[in-house]
């Protein structure tokens, strides 16, 4: 709980009207504010926090440093974008501002939020930086919008110069799709310097992960910041080591899928992939099935020798000289019916090694292990589906 | 006359007491310090006697170090210790100026203005202009430069000589008057 007086430098030159971070660069930028300034406030109650701008007309301190947290948020509102920010002023001014703090006890630290260019010289920077060492002033600097390497190796030349013991800090946030507010959570800007994160932070990194769904764990994040804060990380932990399992799983499904298509030999993929889909499959098919032999069948009593072709006529007329042949024949009629309408689907259903094996193995005295199926099986998968092998299939599935 | 004047310092001399017991320490501060070689090395007892121990500036040559005390006392002189070459040089001293900067030093005359010899940075006190310290609430060093002009000032002990306003000998007071008339 460091006893600190914050000022916060924020840019509003014409370079925060840019939308790649979302709603725009100034309003992401005023969300940040917000969400520091409720953090210092919480960590020690007698901290304060004062704002500025840095473009604009000139360098304008909206508030000076104060534990009103009302007072600093009510300053955001309607502030006027323009001009170019001016870095070393708002820095000055920031220190000035700090050095009249009320409680002399407390820390100094400036915040500044760049996302303007830096005109400034490097070496200029540095001097400032120097000075605000001497005065043990921290500084941190949130480097945003325009990217350029002139401007980092500034901004980062001028944290340098600053930095004792640790206490300054530099954050770069590219523009992306997470909120530069939350992205700062995470960082010592919030954490604060070797404290292992401040309670407000645990709080609100819950708050923002739980959304509106809230925090899920049975405790309250507000009673036990460093409890929550740990079911958090454990959490986040958790859920990478399932992401990253999942995607192991996916990619070796996806090449086993390979595998299994080329040597159609692959026992996991028939009981782990195939089952359930085969037996979707499988019921459409009976019923497809049922329906096609019904209309055969009808085909053939009511008038098998209109019905198609000339080979049905041949059959018609032997099927007068024998009962036993007749009820073969009618088989065969069946099958031509179904071969015509059923063909693509059958073959497409055979291609499939896993539904076979499944289906063979649900046949009463049939046994998918047997080296004659397993044969018949490898040849079939190789396109070379003779009638034959159908008429076996088949009669096996009319047994059943 | 000269006499008397030698006999009123010795008499002072012999009721000084190092100060170091009234100093307020939660409320010390010393700007630009190195925190590796921060203040209590050369303030604290045990530290500042160990000569690798020293205080030691940061960003440049100077130094401002605050210190209160947790009575009023009377301040008579004052031991600062250092390294020949970047051992302080000048040294200006404030009363009751509280949360001093280096912006403001000069915004305030200093109460008495040091320039240490490499005798007193052996050393040998260097007495103050007593008058005017002698309703010391707290006190203000500000280190200025250095012997050699080195980017860096050590200091390796500051000793605070002294009496506190309540242990002032009534008796030996009127003494010294008695000499004057």
């Amino acid at each position: 709980m460091v006893l600190e007086a914050t000022m916060i430098c924020i840019d509003n030159s014409e370079w925060m009207r840019n939308g790649d971070y979302s709603p725009t660069r100034f309003q992401a930028q005023a969300d940040a504010v917000n969400l520091i300034c409720g953090a210092k406030t919480q960590s020690n109650p007698e901290n304060t926090v004062g704002v500025l701008t840095m473009a604009g007309k000139g360098v304008r301190v909206l508030v000076t440093p104060t534990s009103d947290l009302g007072k600093i948020l009510a300053c955001m509102h309607g502030l006027d974008i323009g001009g170019e920010m001016n870095l070393a002023a708002g820095i000055q001014v920031a220190q000035l501002a700090l050095k009249h703090r009320q409680n002399k006890k407390q820390q100094q630290r400036i915040i500044v939020f760049a996302g303007g260019p830096v005109k400034y010289d490097k070496k200029v920077l540095e001097m400032i930086g120097k000075k605000l060492k001497k005065n043990s002033v921290a500084l941190d600097v949130v480097n945003f919008g325009e990217e350029d390497e002139a401007k980092t190796e500034k901004l980062e030349a001028l944290v340098a110069a600053v930095n004792n013991n640790d206490s300054s800090h530099i954050v770069h946030v590219p523009a992306g799709s997470n909120a530069l507010s939350d992205v700062l959570l995470s960082t010592p800007i919030f954490t604060g310097d070797g404290e292992g994160g401040s309670g407000f932070a645990a709080a609100a990194a819950a708050a923002a992960a739980g959304g509106v769904s809230g925090f899920d764990f049975g405790v309250d994040p507000n009673l036990d910041p460093e409890l929550a804060l740990a079911l958090r990380v454990s959490m986040e932990e958790e859920r990478a080591r399932q992401e990253a399992a999942a995607k192991k799983a996916a990619d070796d499904s996806s090449k086993q899928e390979k595998e299994g298509e080329s040597t159609s030999q692959d026992a996991t993929m028939s009981e782990n992939v195939g089952t359930s889909e085969s037996e979707n499959k499988k019921d459409d098919l009976m019923d497809d099935e049922n329906a096609l032999l019904q209309q055969a069948l009808a085909m053939s009593m009511d008038d098998p020798a209109a019905t198609v072709t000339t080979r049905d006529v041949d059959m018609s007329e032997a099927a007068t000289d024998d009962q036993d042949l007749a009820l073969a024949l009618q088989l065969s009629v069946q099958e031509g019916a179904k071969d015509q309408s059923g063909q693509a689907d059958m073959g497409k259903l055979l291609a499939d090694q896993s539904f076979v094996s499944s289906i063979l193995a649900s046949l009463p005295g049939v046994d998918p292990n047997d080296p004659s199926v397993k044969d018949l099986l490898a040849s079939m998968q190789n396109q070379s589906e003779s009638s034959e092998q159908k008429k076996d299939e088949d009669k096996k599935e009319d047994d059943k | 006359m000269s006499t008397t004047e030698s006999s009123t310092a010795s008499a002072h001399q012999k009721n000084q007491v190092d100060l170091l017991d009234f100093i307020d320490w939660t409320g010390v501060e010393c700007l630009n310090q190195n925190t590796a070689h921060a203040y209590p090395n050369a303030l604290k007892q045990g530290y500042r006697e160990d000569e690798g121990l020293h205080l030691e500036s940061d960003a440049d040559e100077q130094l401002l170090i605050y210190i209160p005390f947790t009575q009023v006392i009377k301040l008579h002189s004052i031991v600062i210790k250092g390294p020949e070459e970047e051992g302080p040089q000048t040294v200006k001293l404030y009363t009751n100026k509280e949360h001093m900067g280096f912006s403001n030093v000069s915004d305030y005359p200093p109460s008495d203005t040091l320039a240490l010899t490499p005798e007193n940075l052996k050393g040998k006190p260097v007495v103050l202009k007593y008058v005017k310290f002698q309703n010391v609430r707290s006190l203000t060093i500000f280190i200025e430069d250095n012997q050699s002009g080195a980017d860096v000032t050590k200091v390796q002990k500051i000793i605070l000589q002294g009496m506190t306003v309540e242990t002032t000998d009534m008796k030996g007071l009127k003494k010294i008057e008695d000499h004057n008339h």
